[in-house]
């Protein structure tokens, strides 16, 4: 031993397991803020591999001429830029193969790298003005290949003759549209209507900015060049979102949202570490005394904890940011086996910089603040202490248990809880803090449930409509497609447009057979479900200003007469929106009723709309059958829209918000369930020495069990009762904010969120007590008392 | 009538080199009303003497008997509650509860056994301990000597038939030492309670009724061998 600090290890040698607790809990601070960082930049990967799927990779586009194009081409910040101009996108424009309208892209070939999606299946990118790709739909429709040639008719009337060259996947909008693509090179583009395609309006600049630009100033900057309006430069504001660049009001708050998070888990770190620290030092008061008895100044105390403190971070830290890295790839590795297709580019073993960063700045400095107070307080341990076998472990008491309410037991279980009132308040907070988090975040699933509609239950994969919005779909068709291979449900919806006598306000009603009442069950506001499915009246869908509320009778103007019905419920929202033709103003309502009603009030029986939803393992080729099936039961006049791969965005979007919100529940539950533990754990062993005299004077094991339950109960009770008080409010008005305000739901008591953390809580109560319990049987009551 | 019986008490600590023989098949035996006290110097094994007959330690062989009741024969559990019906224990540093007044410490005991204390007995007790205006302060507002009057107070509540002090004195100056001891002596005189204290003061032995002495383990009746 050469210097004094060195009594560090000799003392960590000999105070193992009593050091093994503040490890513990600097390896679970760290632990947590890995975690949540970790799972946070995995969740933001995800999302930004959905972005780019969907939307592409570029950050920007502007609708400019040719030679701004060249100037904007020359600019150092930008890295990719890329031609691109469509043409027949709204497909009414008359651009036909074989008479169906088809969409027609001309784009460099730069821009294939910027849209994953248009990814080539096979085949080569034009080189010519007369080459092309086609999408799968066209390939498999008009049963061409490689090599082949197809016609397309323009608005002018001209035929063009195009040689296949490559094939492409359907984009969503495609398969949605039931539509034809064609992709040209940016030359042949030009070639099919130059007139046209000159126009800056017709060509848009997708541009790729450098890394560590300022996207944002960079925009600015590029409108104030070439005097770009509004309307003229698209943002891609999902991936700028992603990219931290997004200066969109609601982006904003959401980043305003992850840092108040960041900052609360960070906060809910130091508490655990702080709270741990100050009970080692508690422990060793006397131990301090004789530091200061023998000659140590207050700087070298102080110096001696810090040194102590850091020691343990050497091991704990590098220990929590491992656990904290592989939870994130268990994490990973669920949402890759959820869905291998969509996750494939989430590395299973990636390690985020940004979550072991954030670890070690957590760990070290909230080791060397939390050494602080402990430190001053070590350092101002009297001499006196040491020498006079006096000193006391635990906080002076001010005040006496109650021993009238309580048996001697639980009354001084309480008094150690609630003795000191700063601790109290500490302890009690800690644990509300956990309530506080879990019912605010709560929120965010119930918001994830109402935003992610097409994840509903109800959701098809194939949509056939009747363009006209006539309800000349059979209504036998469904038992019909249902018995077909692939198909797990088919179900149609009568659409009918009334005019309410009076106002003149429109009310746009949809007839629901038996199972999308079922499924309309939950989103039922007021009202009785039953009595709409008998056809005693219908269902009005919440809107703001609506004024067809539950109760009130409704009289329609149909057929040339007036038919009356009463509105028996209000839904919270309904997965469809209003008509495409429809006013949409506040003067339009919305209603659900049976379909026997809507015989009623129609006198037609069929559906302008199908839903089919598929099996998991349905094909192409079984898809086809049902369309050939539609084609022939309805005519040409059908639509059918292939919502398979939106659906699946949508789903890959849904299960990686769901692993994350889901898994940051169970890190915030988590973090309450060590508090508890951690606390009582710390609190019992501050007071062994005290538990030892009371054993000597003749308290049994389970008289002191039942102390320690006292005392965790009641930092419990009155945490759970603070989390309640602060929690329940900040729920209410987070719901009302994300929820109420977009779809009407009214807040309620969330139960299940306070009943799964109160059971965790209580679990958490009989864990903490387990440990000490098991702690005071072994207790040897000479050592205990002898001690010091 | 006797009240304790230690037979061929034996304990060791540790093993090979390290093992050391604490106590030395020690017998002895103290009648109702009895005061006792041990001395030694420091190491010779008069707390583990203390600790063993208290039954806070298990001894490796022998036998302890208070009021014919053999203390090894029993469970944890009863023993405790045997413990503290039957012995009062007083310590050097006090090890009084910090969160109870003085009343509340005394009566902690019977609290333990969920007992209604008689008041009666309990300001009797804080009269004979000159504590009755301290009664609601609390440990940390009393001086080291009314602290220790306190701990001898909760000893002697249950009137146990034996009280055991392991340097009661120790960290109290000459007048609260000697307050300590009269009390002691009111107990073993007054109250026929067998008092057995551990003390490194010799001067106090010359009011015990028995000094005996323990030397590497073995335990001597100073005048004469132990029973």
């Amino acid at each position: 031993m050469k210097h004094y600090l060195d009594l560090i290890q000799i003392s960590a040698k000999q105070h193992k397991k009593q050091n093994r607790m503040t490890r513990l809990c600097i390896v679970l601070a760290v632990f947590l803020v890995t975690v949540i960082f970790g799972m946070a930049d995995m969740e933001i990967r995800s999302q930004m591999i959905q972005a780019v799927k969907s939307d592409g990779s570029w950050h920007a586009g502007f609708l400019v001429d040719e030679e701004q194009g060249a100037l904007l081409k020359a600019r150092p910040e930008v890295e990719h830029i890329a031609r691109y101009g469509v043409l027949n996108y709204h497909l009414r424009d008359g651009y036909r193969i074989e008479g169906i309208e088809t969409a027609v892209c001309g784009f460099d070939k730069e821009l294939l790298e910027m849209f994953p999606a248009a990814e080539l299946t096979e085949g080569t990118f034009p080189e010519n003005t007369e080459e092309a790709v086609l999408n799968e739909s066209a390939k498999t429709r008009l049963g061409v290949q490689v090599g082949d040639t197809v016609s397309m008719a323009t608005p002018q009337g001209e035929m063009k003759q195009y040689y296949i060259t490559g094939i492409t996947k359907d984009t969503a909008l495609e398969a949605e549209h039931d539509a034809f693509g064609m992709y040209l090179n940016t030359d042949g583009f030009s070639a099919l209507r130059p007139e046209e395609t000159k126009s800056a309006q017709e060509v848009l600049y997708y541009v790729e900015f450098r890394k560590f630009c300022n996207i944002q100033k960079a925009i600015r900057e590029i409108s104030a060049q070439f005097g770009l309006e509004e309307g003229q430069v698209r943002q891609n504001a999902k991936v700028l979102m992603l990219m931290f660049q997004s200066q969109d009001t609601y982006i904003l708050q959401l980043y305003f949202v992850a840092a108040v998070l960041a900052a609360l888990v960070v906060i809910a770190g130091i508490f655990m570490i702080t709270a741990s620290m100050n009970s080692n030092i508690a422990r060793r008061t006397e131990f301090f005394g004789m530091m200061r008895c023998l000659g140590a100044t207050g700087k070298q105390v102080i110096r001696f904890v810090r040194r102590e403190a850091l020691g343990w971070c050497r091991t704990a830290i590098p220990a929590g940011i491992i656990a904290g890295i592989c939870m994130v790839w268990v994490l990973c590795g669920m949402l890759r086996c959820l869905s291998p297709g969509l996750f494939e580019g989430l590395p299973v073993f990636g390690v985020s910089y940004i979550a072991v960063a954030a670890g070690m700045i957590v760990g070290f400095v909230t080791v060397l603040l939390a050494a602080r107070s402990p430190a001053k307080r070590a350092a101002k341990v009297s001499p006196l202490t040491a020498v006079s076998g006096n000193a006391g472990t635990v906080q002076a008491v001010k005040r006496t248990a109650n021993t009238r309410i309580f048996k001697v037991d639980m009354a001084l279980g309480v008094h150690h809880a609630s003795g000191s009132k700063k601790n109290f308040l500490l302890v009690t907070s800690s644990f509300a803090f956990s309530i506080i988090l879990f019912l605010a975040f709560g929120t965010a699933i119930d918001f994830m449930h109402h935003a992610l509609t097409p994840l509903r239950a109800s959701a098809p994969d194939l949509y056939i409509y009747k363009e006209d919005y006539t309800n000349q779909i059979p209504s036998g068709l469904d038992e019909v497609i249902i018995k077909y291979p692939g198909v797990k449900r088919a179900f149609g919806r009568g659409y009918a447009e009334f005019t309410i006598p009076g106002d003149g306000s429109t009310l746009i009603v949809i007839s629901y057979d038996d199972q999308q009442f079922e499924w309309a069950k939950d989103s039922l506001i007021e009202g009785n479900l039953q009595d709409a499915i008998d056809g005693k009246g219908m269902l009005s869908v919440h809107r703001e200003g609506n004024t067809f509320a539950a109760g009130s009778n409704v009289t329609v103007s149909a057929g040339g007469g007036e038919k009356e019905t009463s509105i028996v419920g209000t839904l919270g929202d309904v997965p469809y929106s209003y008509g495409a033709d429809s006013n949409t103003d506040s003067m339009t309502g919305m209603a659900v009723c049976s379909e026997e009603l809507f015989r009623k009030l129609t006198g037609e029986d069929g559906y302008t709309v199908l839903d089919v939803q598929l099996n998991r393992d349905a094909t192409d080729s079984q898809v086809q059958e049902i369309r050939k099936v539609m084609e022939q039961e309805c005519g040409g006049s059908v639509a059918f829209s292939d919502k398979r791969i939106g659906n699946k965005e949508t789903k890959g979007a849904s299960y990686s918000m769901s692993v994350f919100l889901y898994g940051f529940l169970a890190v915030i539950a988590m973090i309450g369930f060590f508090n508890i533990i951690n606390n009582i754990a710390m609190s019992v062993s501050a007071r062994m020495r005290e538990y030892g005299a009371m054993r000597a004077i003749g308290m049994t094991v389970r008289q002191l069990n039942r102390m320690v339950l006292g005392e965790t109960m009641t930092y419990t009770v009155f945490g759970v009762l603070l989390g309640c008080v602060i929690g329940l409010p900040l729920n209410k008005v987070l719901f009302q904010n994300l929820v109420t305000s977009r779809w009407g739901d009214e807040w309620s008591v969330p139960g299940w969120e306070l009943l799964v953390i109160v059971f965790i809580m209580l679990g958490s109560v009989c864990l903490a007590v387990m440990g000490p319990a098991k702690q005071i049987k072994k207790m040897t009551v000479v050592d205990t008392i002898s001690r010091e | 009538m006797e009240i304790l019986k230690v037979e061929n008490l034996c304990k060791v600590y540790g093993s090979g080199e390290a093992r050391v023989d604490a106590l030395k098949n020690v017998s002895l035996s103290m009648q109702r009303g009895e005061f006792g006290a041990v001395v030694g110097a420091s190491g010779s094994g008069k707390s583990t003497l203390l600790n063993c007959i208290g039954g806070l330690d298990e001894a490796n062989s022998g036998n302890v008997f208070l009021n014919g009741r053999n203390i090894f024969a029993m469970g944890e559990n009863e023993r405790t509650v045997f413990r503290r019906q039957n012995i009062g224990f007083i310590f050097q540093s006090f090890h009084l509860i910090p969160e109870l007044d003085v009343e509340q410490n005394i009566i902690f005991p019977l609290l333990l056994d969920y007992k209604k204390p008689n008041q009666e007995r309990v300001d009797e007790i804080l009269e004979v301990l000159g504590l009755t205006n301290r009664r609601k302060h609390l440990p940390g507002q009393l001086s080291g000597g009314q602290q220790q009057r306190v701990a001898i107070g909760r000893a002697l509540i249950t009137r146990p038939a034996l009280v055991l002090a392991d340097e009661p004195t120790g960290n109290l100056d000459s007048q609260s030492s000697q307050d300590v001891m009269d009390l002691l002596c009111k107990a073993s005189r007054h109250y026929q309670q067998t008092v057995l204290m551990i003390t490194h003061n010799m001067n106090l032995t010359s009011q015990a009724d028995r000094v005996f002495q323990v030397t590497d383990g073995e335990l001597i009746e100073l005048g004469g061998v132990a029973d």
